[in-house]
């Protein structure tokens, strides 16, 4: 420690310190322009400037370090003047045009030539101009009121890590640009956008239209998009949302956060950055296509019908289908988009009141069997890792997708981990991470195996085996060093492979990341097993990449066949031999109870998973499902299948924010409230419990108070219809807030017991949250026999999902913004490859897989593999998904793709991705 | 061959260039400028696609490469004639006549400073001092050094640059 004094004041801080963070931890604040809190100093605005007994200038704050006995004084007269005389050299150029800047009433430069002057401007000179730049659907440039701070460019060059701008040009004439000149092109994270200190680069999203002091209210709730969790900020006027920040701490109105040695650090794991999804896609939410009122299926068409009608019609349905086929036929599919809270309570209503164990969700195609196959081997909460930690690590793997793109926050965290020279390994295509690794490892899809169990074996042979886990151990020992043969077929050197377990051998802390492609395969738990092995030998901290912000939730709240809330296995009772599988028929043995507070009893026998409950609804024995926040139509694979099975539930009721493919065809259509129009929580990848809150006063009176369109509709959230179909169908309880909701969750679930709203405020409540985590599954799990890995024929090309950055599902084609960077589906295609075929960038192809075809336009890509065909799943009328099948693991439970060898033949008509046809306007 | 086989040829040999370069110099930050300079001799000037492939060759993003390119005026940040003409106009060139070659070079070719002829065979920069003050007037033609110029002088040397 290193005491000096600052203003007659002791202070006594890390010797890394500099005097402005020594002066900000005892709450003296110094003025600055170019500082940001966690971005490297610059020095150039001189704004911070301060005395130093016995140094004959005044020094940058921000800059020089504090030394043992220094005596600052960061006010007088000299100081003051030096400070105006600094604006005024800004003031030469910079525009006197706040009464037009959006930035006005929270610009940084406004407020210090408020307190310094100069007032009056003593230049004659004709100012530097620069013309507005609107060629960016998003970021709008004024670059003649640049003050060449770098704040932008050292964001988006450090913890960003996108490399899009540089200052250009040379002198004051030096601007701040993207390469293109015109378009940005880059990761649309926007924050630069938080940075700039005055209104150079602005969002356009709400360009003109409002000012910092109209702001309302502001909401600190969690990101809906995936399951980081960030945190951010909702600024609200009249029910709508202007604008999502990062968490900008107090006064997030009136005064820029961050800079000015702010003593009050940016909050929520990430840190005050977002993405692009979490800063410019809430537009989805005022889309005018949002359902606004229940609807009926009645002669075939949909009507809108009240509330009332609509849930007596649901309940009365359920019974119905109850009575005539058992609580059997019932199934509900829960969402990763969804509350804990809303997940809860369809769980509550299927299990508890209508009495069936049938209820999963998508994440029962990666994420659960995953998670659930990796804590047989390590134990409960293994993948309950800290988000910021990965930093801290000294290198990481990573496999089976690009975390830039599917989890984006904690992709920055592996490129921050880079910075501090941590070594990063992928295997496969590193998209984000091109610049972050030394050497690629890109097996071909299908021949991760191979690759990953060299590694594995030459890892083992290097590291050794420390006992702690037999099981594994014995597993790994038997994985047999994969022949030189299949090496070469996956088209990854011995080399590379041989430096690849060196680097993962010498790291000490070390860190695995696993994505859902790896599962997506046949084969899949062996890769999950290799993956596992190489986190078993490194010691690495897990993390399961989650696509949706609750995946975790779902899981914890039950909504799966063999769970109850709090992860107590349905069956523990059977497979704990208490019960006599004689007695194993419904109600007649000892039941589940649910503490105290649930009326009913739910059935012993586990339910029926995901696919199980597609098939059996193609036989016919699914007579009714619940679909909530989610879209089986689009986003599950084998269209044609799910259809045919969807066609045969009697009762289909969904449970939506918009008319989607599956709503299309549902008897019921409830309308949803969107993640930003609800309280509750949500449980993150890392399983943290975070508070996700209303922007929308919910204080009777005000919700239907509305300036803008979107603040006026009924947004009811789905626990509160669920509550009530549940208690016209006979439940007891009533529950007027989400908190009572969550008070029955924590009082029912060993794992959430004693959690309270308020202690989950924080953003702290981390796994196990202070409670005993159920325990006794450790140890039991399957290793498929090695073997050849699965047909991966030559010279055939593999449909795959593209994971984009820009886009979260189907649900962000609604987000005119989004739309707006990123408005076509494409097939990505390896650029030689597409050489050899005779195709460009834009030409259009026809892919064909056995069930179906796609017509689209065709980018090349130099980094992805030659044998895939990649195709997001997240434009209207474009599912290639839906034109490929799937089987299920059968070690792990989870979906492998099949039938995705496509033929790509060259197209004369349009595409289907530029066929616009709107969806919703389809009549059936 | 056809063009584009002549391009990607081209390119090619520029790769090849800066692979080299990148052996010589300690980092891949001060490739940059010699890598522009090649760049800039392929296309002619330093267009984005030719920034664009520094950016390919190094690994260094495009957009700092741009930011290095503009900072330094030598660079060609505009396409420019077949033949660029750097006419010195500083003391000791203004002192011995050289505005009179600048006169000369609009009658004869129409060309202006900062110009290029209507043909593109040549352009015109007028430059500060080139350093070789002791037989003013002087200038360079792509990098050949002329000197003691007359109106005469400058139309025989000219010639040789098609
Ligand atoms: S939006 Fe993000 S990626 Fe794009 S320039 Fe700004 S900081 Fe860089
Ligand atoms: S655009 Fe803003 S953040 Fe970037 S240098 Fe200019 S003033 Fe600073
Ligand atoms: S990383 Fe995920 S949670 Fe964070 S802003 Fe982006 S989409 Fe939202
Ligand atoms: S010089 Fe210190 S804040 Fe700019
Ligand atoms: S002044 Fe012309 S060469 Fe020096």
């Amino acid at each position: 420690m290193i005491t000096l004094t600052i203003n007659d004041r002791e202070v006594s801080v890390y010797g890394t310190a500099t005097i402005l963070e020594a002066a900000a931890s005892v709450g003296i604040k110094i003025p600055t322009l170019c500082y940001f809190k966690g971005l490297d100093s610059f020095g150039g605005c001189r704004m911070c400037l301060v005395e130093i007994e016995r140094v004959p200038r005044l020094q940058t704050a921000c800059t020089v370090r504090v030394t043992e006995g220094m005596v600052v004084r960061t006010e007088s007269e000299a100081i003051t003047a030096a400070r105006r005389a600094m604006l005024e050299f800004l003031l030469i150029n910079h525009p006197l045009d706040c009464p037009v800047c959006d930035k006005a009433g929270e610009c940084d430069l406004q407020d210090l030539v408020a307190i310094y002057g100069a007032h009056e401007g003593r230049f004659l000179e004709g100012k530097r101009t620069h013309p507005e730049n609107f060629n960016d659907p998003f970021i709008v440039r004024n670059m003649d009121r640049c003050i060449l701070c770098t704040r932008c460019t050292r964001m988006c060059d450090g913890p960003q890590g996108a490399y899009a701008i540089a200052v250009t040009g040379r002198g004051s004439h030096s601007f701040i640009e993207p390469f293109s000149g015109g378009r940005y092109n880059c990761e649309y994270c926007g924050n630069c956008l938080t940075v700039c200190p005055v209104g150079a680069i602005m969002s356009r999203l709400h360009r003109h239209s409002y000012r910092p002091w109209y702001v309302e209210r502001e909401v600190e709730t969690v990101c809906g998009f995936c399951g980081v969790g960030c945190t951010m900020v909702l600024q609200m006027r009249g029910g709508s949302i202007i604008r999502t920040m990062p968490y900008v701490g107090e006064g997030a109105v009136t005064g820029s956060y961050g800079s000015a040695g702010s003593a009050a650090p940016a909050q929520g794991l990430n840190k005050g950055l977002l993405c692009v999804r979490g800063r410019f896609g809430y537009d989805y939410l005022e889309n005018n296509e949002r359902l606004e009122t229940p609807l009926i299926r009645k002669k075939g068409i949909l009507e809108p019908v009240t509330w009332d009608e609509a849930l007596s019609y649901v309940a009365s349905g359920l019974k119905d289908v109850k009575a005539v086929h058992g609580a059997k036929s019932i199934g509900a599919i829960a969402s990763g988009r969804c509350t804990n809270e809303d997940n809860y309570m369809l769980q509550k209503l299927m299990r508890f009141v209508i009495g069936t164990n049938n209820i999963d969700s998508s994440a029962r195609f990666y994420y659960s069997p995953a998670q659930s196959y990796l804590e047989r081997i390590f134990g409960h909460g293994v993948t309950a890792n800290l988000i910021p930690g990965i930093a801290n690590a000294d290198g990481v793997l990573v496999a089976g997708g690009d975390p830039t793109a599917i989890n984006p926050i904690l992709g920055l965290q592996v490129r921050a981990l880079w910075r501090k020279r941590g070594k990063i390994i992928v295997v496969g295509t590193p998209s984000g991470l091109r610049r972050f690794v030394n050497y690629e490892i890109k097996p071909h899809p299908y021949l991760e195996e191979a690759v990953l169990g060299a590694i594995v074996t030459r890892l083992a042979a290097k590291k050794g085996f420390r006992g702690e886990n037999d099981n594994i151990e014995k597993y790994i020992k038997a994985t047999a060093m994969p022949g030189e043969q299949l090496l070469k077929k996956a088209n990854v050197s011995k080399e590379i492979v041989d430096q690849a377990a060196e680097d993962l051998a010498m790291m000490k802390s070390a860190v695995v990341i696993i994505g859902p492609e790896l599962m997506e395969r046949p084969g899949a738990s062996k890769n999950l097993f290799l993956v596992s092995a190489i986190a078993y030998l490194t010691d690495a901290r897990i993390f399961l990449l989650s696509e949706r912000p609750n995946y975790q939730g779902v899981i914890d709240m039950g909504c799966a066949p063999d769970i109850l809330p709090g992860g107590r296995p349905i069956e523990a009772d059977v497979l704990q031999h208490k019960i006599k599988d004689a007695d194993v028929a419904d109600h007649k043995i000892p039941e589940h109870k649910i503490k105290d507070t649930a009326w009913t009893k739910a059935p012993v026998r586990k339910g029926l998973n995901l696919f199980a409950m597609i098939e059996a609804a193609l036989e016919g024995n699914l007579k009714a499902l619940y679909v909530m926040g989610e879209n089986p139509v689009f986003n599950f694979p084998d269209r044609r299948k799910i259809e045919n099975a969807l066609s045969k539930v009697d009762f289909l009721i969904v449970h939506d924010i918009f008319m989607t493919e599956t709503a299309r065809r549902a008897d019921v259509v409830l309308p949803a409230a969107a993640w930003t129009e609800k309280d509750g929580t949500f449980t993150n990848l890392e399983r943290r419990l975070q508070r996700v809150r209303s922007g929308i006063p919910t204080m009777p009176g005000r919700g239907s108070v509305s300036y803008h369109r979107g603040g006026g509709a009924d947004k009811r959230p789905e626990w509160k219809t669920l509550a009530g179909i549940g208690r016209l169908m006979g439940m007891k309880e009533n529950y007027l807030t989400s908190s009572d909701v969550w008070e029955e969750v924590s009082r029912v679930s060993t794992l959430h017991a004693g959690l309270s709203y308020d202690r989950i405020a924080g953003g702290n409540t981390i796994w196990p949250y202070g409670s005993e985590p159920f325990r006794g599954v450790e140890g039991e799990f399957e290793v498929e026999a090695p073997g050849m890995p699965p047909a991966m024929d030559d010279g055939k090309i593999y449909l795959l999902q593209e994971r984009q950055l820009y886009h979260s599902g189907s649900i962000t084609r609604k987000s005119k913004a989004l739309m707006s960077i990123s408005c076509e589906a494409h097939v990505l295609l390896n650029a030689g490859f597409a050489e050899r075929c005779g195709l460009k960038d834009g030409d259009k192809v026809i892919v064909t897989t056995e069930t179906g075809s796609l017509t689209l336009p065709v980018k090349t890509d130099r980094e992805i593999p030659e044998n895939v065909a990649y195709v997001p799943n997240n434009f209207d009328n474009v599912s290639p998904l839906g034109i490929i099948g799937y089987t299920v693991d059968g070690y792990l439970g989870s979906i492998s793709l099949s039938g995705n060898v496509v033929t790509i033949t060259k197209a004369d008509g349009p595409s289907d991705a530029a066929a616009g046809e709107g969806y919703g306007d389809k009549k059936e | 061959m056809t063009r584009e086989e002549m391009e990607s040829k081209d390119n090619e040999t520029l790769k090849d260039k800066i692979t080299g370069m990148k052996r010589t110099y300690p980092s891949i930050q001060s490739v940059l400028m010699p890598a522009l300079y090649a760049v800039e001799q392929s296309y002619g000037w330093l267009s984005q696609d030719a920034i664009q492939e520094v950016s390919n060759h190094t690994g260094v993003p495009a957009a700092e490469i741009k930011g290095v390119a503009t900072f330094y005026s030598m660079y060609r940040h505009e396409p420019m004639g077949r033949h660029l003409v750097q006419l010195c106009t500083n003391v000791s060139c203004l002192i011995a006549g050289v505005e009179d070659l600048v006169k000369f070079l609009d009658k004869k070719y129409g060309l202006l400073p900062g110009g290029t002829t209507k043909d593109g065979r040549l352009s015109l920069c007028l430059m500060e001092c080139i350093g070789a003050c002791g037989n003013p007037p002087a200038m360079l033609v792509d990098g050949d050094a002329y000197d003691n110029l007359t109106c005469e002088a400058i139309e025989q040397i000219l010639e040789k640059y098609e």
